[in-house]
């Protein structure tokens, strides 16, 4: 999708010979906008929820919910969390120990023998009071975990070995790279095969998304406002179609 | 997901104790209770929704203790000694009493609680009868008040008819070696029906949380039948509740919940507490097993004459 999102963001760009977007600033602009889309899926999938309680929101291929979730969900990834040595501490997913950073933990589970036991995240104002409450304090069959910058927390504190804890979390889309060949002239052609290529990872519905938003950039770069506002308004007219 | 095997049941897999799991399919657990909450009940479609678990567990916890107290009708019952001190300390999980019995050759005698006191404390006081203290301004106490000693030394009169009774050893009139009129000489009309029993009586200190007895009951055997409130010493894995309540005990923290969250329209919070309620009533008809064959054994009572 990489190659035919930049041809097109070219094709606008060049139109009426407004410029021409470099290869490194066109991944640039390809990250941000992919992030931006990517991020905009959770609020979106927040409005049609309360869409669905006002009961404006259908099922079956009228279910919108479902496809954002799905979405989400392919950026889903489920780890056992780096334990921190002789400690009830955890370290919360990086790229270091898990493969990714995490964008959102949605759970947290205590692997108790053979079976899981769903952790519940508790705020610091609550943390200290939910330890002293005789009927609520966290136990090996309600744990609970706090975080505290790129550290997890479990109670109760007898949760303290290796692969104790498991971690199911949205991480961040990858890097998008239009990676290239250089042809004489200095012309770059478009090469899948490079060991950095990695093309977008939304859903093949987001290219027109991803157009507009890079075109916005593009045409921030080299000061063009006529490609701007085009792709404003293009995404302002996606936007309301959707809702 | 399958429920355990016969052999579990059973046997317990051959593991101890063997007992373990008899008669665990009358009950539901604490887990599962939070558990089929949290999946049932709240969520983005629910009335009850961003609400944490520790919300849950503690409602949850606060019904089934309510239920312990009255609707469940799960008492528990401890046999012990009383001490040369005439004391019968509570049981750690104690919350109330339902009957005190002495126990003594093979009979369950019930005893009665004192309508008076026959406990208290007491601060040491000079020939003045001013209080005395302590360097840190402290009244000193006694081991013992007076009324305690006298209970224990057996010298404290009764006004019950037992052998403290404060007209025991009096007058009387002996007819075939049994005493018919036990009380001081005079005219005595009348039976107070409420101290008229021969057994020892207690009275139970609860901020001592002891049983305190009449001197009748040293080194006597007393079987205390008494509720608690389900929490199993905080050991959450054995908090449970029987199925008849499940029902209820969801719409319970449905209603806690919704009763204390902000912005909830009173018609909801109403609609949840007559559901509530309503299951509460069924589940207590249901326990208390009123069935045509007990109705029977009743009614049977009906035609015998009393003479």
């Amino acid at each position: 999708m990489i190659n035919s999102v930049r041809n097109t963001v070219l094709s606008v760009l060049n139109k009426n010979n407004y410029g021409y977007i470099s290869p490194s600033d066109f991944n640039l602009f390809a990250k941000q906008a992919q992030l931006d889309i990517f991020e905009d899926y959770f609020y979106q999938y927040n409005y049609q929820i309360n869409k669905e309680n006002a009961r404006q929101s259908g099922t079956g291929y009228a279910d919108i919910t479902k496809g954002y979730s799905e979405v989400i969900d392919s950026f889903s990834v489920t780890a056992y969390l780096a334990h921190i040595a002789a400690t009830n501490r955890f370290t919360v997913p990086t790229e270091l120990t898990t493969g990714s950073d995490y964008y959102l933990i949605n759970k947290v589970l205590f692997v108790d023998g053979t079976s899981l036991k769903e952790m519940e995240q508790v705020s610091h104002s609550k943390i200290t009071m939910l330890l002293n409450s005789l009927y609520t304090a966290p136990s090996t069959t309600f744990p609970a975990f706090t975080i505290e910058e790129s550290t997890l927390t479990a109670y109760p504190d007898t949760i303290n070995k290796d692969e104790d804890v498991k971690c199911q979390y949205i991480r961040y889309p990858e890097d998008p790279k239009w990676t290239y060949l250089s042809l004489t002239g200095g012309e770059p052609a478009f090469d899948s095969t490079a060991s950095d290529y990695q093309d977008f990872e939304l859903p093949l519905d987001d290219e027109p998304d991803l157009i507009m938003k890079i075109l916005q950039y593009a045409g921030m770069s080299i000061r063009e406002i006529a490609a701007v506002q085009f792709a404003q308004g293009a995404e302002n007219k996606d936007d309301a179609d959707q809702k | 997901m399958a429920y355990i095997t016969q052999y579990k049941y059973y046997e317990n897999d051959g593991a101890s104790p063997k007992d373990e799991n008899w008669g665990s399919y009358q009950y539901v657990s604490l887990a599962d209770v939070v558990n089929n909450f949290m999946l049932m009940y709240a969520g983005n479609h629910s009335l009850v929704n961003n609400e944490e678990r520790f919300k849950v567990l503690f409602h949850a916890k606060r019904g089934i203790q309510e239920l312990n107290y009255d609707a469940f009708k799960e008492i528990k019952i401890l046999q012990l000694n009383v001490d040369g001190n005439l004391r019968f300390v509570l049981p750690s999980d104690y919350v109330n009493w339902v009957r005190v019995s002495v126990y003594e050759n093979g009979v369950l005698r019930p005893l009665t609680e004192n309508i008076q006191t026959n406990w208290s404390s007491a601060y040491l006081q000079d020939n003045n009868n001013d209080i005395l203290f302590d360097h840190a301004g402290n009244a000193l106490e006694p081991g013992n008040s007076n009324l305690d000693l006298d209970r224990i030394r057996g010298s404290k009169r009764s006004i019950y008819l037992n052998q403290n009774s404060s007209f025991n050893g009096l007058e009387g009139y002996c007819c075939d070696g049994n005493w018919y009129f036990d009380y001081s000489i005079g005219a005595r009309f009348g039976l107070n029906t409420e101290t008229a029993n021969i057994n020892p009586t207690f009275v139970i200190n609860k901020q001592a949380g002891v049983i305190n007895f009449s001197s009748g009951m040293s080194n006597r055997s007393c079987v205390l039948e008494y509720v608690s409130d389900g929490m199993e010493g905080g050991e959450d894995t054995k908090i449970n509740l029987n199925k008849m309540f499940e029902d209820y005990i969801y719409a319970y923290i449905e209603y806690a919940i919704l009763n204390s969250k902000l912005g909830v329209q009173e018609y909801v919070v109403g609609r949840a507490r007559k559901r509530k309620q309503a299951l509460l009533r069924n589940a207590k008809i249901r326990l208390s097993n009123i069935h045509p064959g007990r109705l029977l054994m009743n009614m049977r009572g009906q035609n015998k004459w009393i003479k």
